[in-house]
């Protein structure tokens, strides 16, 4: 196949004479290439945010949660109707050895007024050592220990401390929950909201003692995850395991819940993420089928416009293949170029993005690159079929046709 | 021995009741070197019997031996191959690339050769200074009068130096002018050494050929050599024979007026050995070429 600088010349001359077709022809390849870079970087950008987030604050961390906490149907982790997680588990596992704290995580309902009715506001109950667990340091205050753990003491997210209150420093100040007053010992520094994280969640959260929300007569609790800090991070295979052990005694023998490592609560959390990149690029592929398909039908009206043409090229001594080539590099041409202003269009929508919104999508030259294969592809399936029949005519029968 | 042999050529168009018998039977053989007039009536299979020789057609029936090489069945490629280089056809329609510059028109045969640009253009070049157009290079066919445009395909149909050119009535959108300055060039490429096959409707036209075949129906019907110079014996006779009644014409009740129309078919017709039962196919088809010939 000849591939001559003299065909690419000639396409673009032809699409010069034609702008608006042209335009209108790459049009589908434009939106299906610019969507799927754009999508594509927006994708493995967020997983860059979310892996680097593991590695800063929770890599040492490993999450239990109930079975029906885990990924749904769709890859969606969903909040468990009825949790099966214990405080026989908690003690259980900070029982093991190589842990170095664990904090169970009580989502309890309920609205709480302090000067004003904060309605973000999720109350959660949990022990002392959730600024360890964590890794967060409180802004002001303390965080209540082991002593004042059974007082109707609370520790306010950053959020929520100015969603109730009109101070900037409530320390010492109250708010009712569930007709209980609770005092303001601390708090909390901000999280640092990464993506598909539990930050938003810690931030707006009011924290209380588990033991002082055993004192309230408050019906139906379940613990939502149990968060467990290892003494390093080699140890994290053995405490794994030595988790499953302990939990399936509890449980008698029902593995019903789920013990996810650092790496797994990540992959976890793309699962979302995932689902709507295929999504997107499912949409975008067929916007790139149907470009494919306007490339072909154009090529096909081109070629019975230009059969005169092509007559006289073969009684000029043109081969079905120097033919077939040159229809076939103009259907390349144009479908490279509609993926290349479809590069420039995912390059400024990346711009847009990185300056309007919290996400740093990434456009590396090898999508870039499979972006211009795919385009080239696009031409040579789709310019086939037309530049096949180009090439096939008699050379007379091709002359008369005008 | 024959440069072109064509042995019993037929050529059918369509099928069933619309068939057409566009060349019937052909037998022909150009030596090197001949200058050869195609001449008859719109109809009668000129174009088709061209089209086969330049292998842009093939015959139905029948054998075609260019340079001792049977070439009627070739794979499209080697067809491809010996149009590009045997081979310079020229259109009454001239077909020049309405979008290609004068010079890009007559470098095209060289492009599908594989030759570079560069080389390409300049050897375009020379051959446009050959025809006398190397002023009009960089114009556009649609900026050039018929007799230009003419001048430039022949050029087109001359670089890649093939040893036959043909030329389907390459005077017939041209006035005198231009008629004289496309019959001086094919004449100057017939000194040569090349082999020319032309048609054309004017007999003064065969003073430059070597040789004149006559055409009716499909058949060759006159096959004569004349002299460089002279107006061939049997167009004389077109040229100047009177308007005349004809049996057929009697039969098919057509008037006077018609008649002289078709007097030049009617010169030619009467060269021709009658066969008794083409009469009325003949008769049937006379309406139709009349009206062909006042286009
Ligand atoms: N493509 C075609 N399909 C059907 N009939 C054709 C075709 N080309 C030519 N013919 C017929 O064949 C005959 C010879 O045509 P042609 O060779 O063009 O004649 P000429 O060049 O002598 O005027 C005519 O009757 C014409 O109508
Ligand atoms: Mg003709």
């Amino acid at each position: 196949m000849s591939f001559s600088p003299g065909h690419v010349r000639t396409a673009v001359l032809t699409m010069r004479q034609n702008r608006w077709r042209s335009l209108l022809t790459m049009f589908g390849v434009i939106v299906g290439v610019a969507s799927v870079v754009t999508i594509i970087g927006i994708s493995e950008g967020v997983k860059n945010q979310i892996t680097n987030q593991v590695n800063v604050y929770s890599k040492d961390v490993i999450t239990v949660s109930s079975r029906a906490a885990n990924l749904n149907a769709f890859g969606v982790s969903s909040v468990p109707a009825v949790s099966t997680l214990t405080p026989q588990d908690v003690s259980a596992i900070a029982n093991i050895r190589g842990v170095k704290a664990s904090v169970p995580l009580e989502i309890l309902s309920g609205q709480a007024k302090g000067d004003r009715i904060f309605h973000g506001a999720v109350v959660i109950a949990t022990n002392q050592n959730l600024p360890l667990v964590l890794s967060q340091s409180l802004a002001f205050g303390t965080f209540f220990n082991n002593q004042d753990s059974n007082t109707y003491s609370a520790v306010l997210g950053a959020n929520a401390a100015t969603g109730l209150f009109r101070d900037s420093i409530p320390l010492g100040y109250s708010f009712n929950w569930r007709s209980q007053q609770f005092v303001v010992d601390g708090v909390l520094n901000n999280f640092s909201n990464t993506l598909f994280s539990n930050d938003t969640l810690y931030n707006n959260a009011i924290f209380i003692p588990i033991n002082a929300a055993n004192q309230m007569s408050l019906g139906n609790r379940s613990i939502y995850e149990i968060l467990v800090r290892v003494t390093s991070s080699r140890l994290l295979p053995i405490v794994d395991k030595e988790i499953n052990t302990a939990l399936l005694a509890t449980h008698s023998n029902q593995h019903d819940f789920t013990v996810l490592l650092p790496s797994q609560v990540a992959e976890s959390n793309t699962g979302v993420l995932n689902l709507l990149t295929e999504l997107i690029i499912g949409v975008a592929i067929i916007s790139l089928f149907v470009g494919g398909v306007g490339i072909m039908n154009v090529m096909l009206v081109s070629v019975t416009e230009r059969m005169h043409e092509i007559g006289i090229r073969k009684a000029v001594g043109a081969s079905n293949r120097q033919i077939l080539s040159q229809f076939l590099v103009e259907a390349i041409t144009v479908s490279l170029i509609g993926g290349i202003i479809g590069i420039i269009l995912a390059l400024v929508a990346n711009g847009a993005i990185r300056s309007l919104t919290n996400l740093s999508p990434t456009l590396n030259w090898q999508i870039m690159l499979i972006a211009v294969a795919i385009s080239m592809g696009i031409g040579i399936i789709f310019g086939l079929v037309p530049a096949f029949r180009a090439s096939r005519k008699e050379p007379i029968d091709a002359l008369r046709n005008d | 021995m024959a440069l072109i042999k064509l042995e019993d050529v037929s050529k059918l168009y369509g099928f069933g009741d619309a068939t057409t018998l566009a060349l019937d039977g052909v037998s022909l053989a150009i030596n090197k070197g001949e200058f050869v007039a195609v001449m008859g009536p719109s109809g009668c299979g000129k174009s088709t019997l061209l089209n086969i020789m330049g292998l842009l057609d093939r015959p139905t029936h029948g054998t075609y031996k260019l340079n001792n090489r049977l070439v009627q069945r070739l794979r499209p490629p080697q067809a491809a191959k010996l149009r590009r280089d045997t081979i310079g056809f020229i259109f009454q329609s001239y077909n020049l690339l309405p979008k290609l510059t004068v010079l890009e028109n007559v470098a095209l045969p060289l492009t599908y050769k594989g030759m570079g640009l560069t080389k390409r253009l300049k050897q375009a070049s020379g051959m446009l200074e050959r025809v006398g157009m190397q002023s009009r290079e960089y114009f556009y066919p649609s900026q050039l009068s018929g007799g230009q445009i003419q001048c430039a395909a022949i050029a087109r149909a001359l670089v890649n130096s093939p040893s036959i050119i043909i030329a389907d009535e390459p005077t017939g959108n041209l006035d005198s002018a231009g008629s004289r300055l496309v019959m001086e060039l094919l004449s100057e490429i017939h000194k040569t050494g090349n082999t020319v096959i032309f048609v054309t409707h004017n007999p003064e036209l065969t003073r430059y050929a070597t040789r004149v075949v006559y055409m009716h129906d499909g058949m060759i019907i006159e096959d004569e050599k004349t002299a460089l110079g002279q107006v061939a014996t049997t167009a004389r006779r077109q040229l100047y024979s009177r308007p005349r009644k004809s049996v057929e014409d009697d039969l098919a009740g057509v008037s006077l007026l018609m008649n002289m129309v078709e007097e030049k078919d009617l010169a030619s017709e009467s060269v021709k050995t009658k066969k008794s039962g083409k009469s009325a196919r003949r008769i049937a088809t006379k309406r139709q070429r009349s009206k062909d010939e006042t286009e």
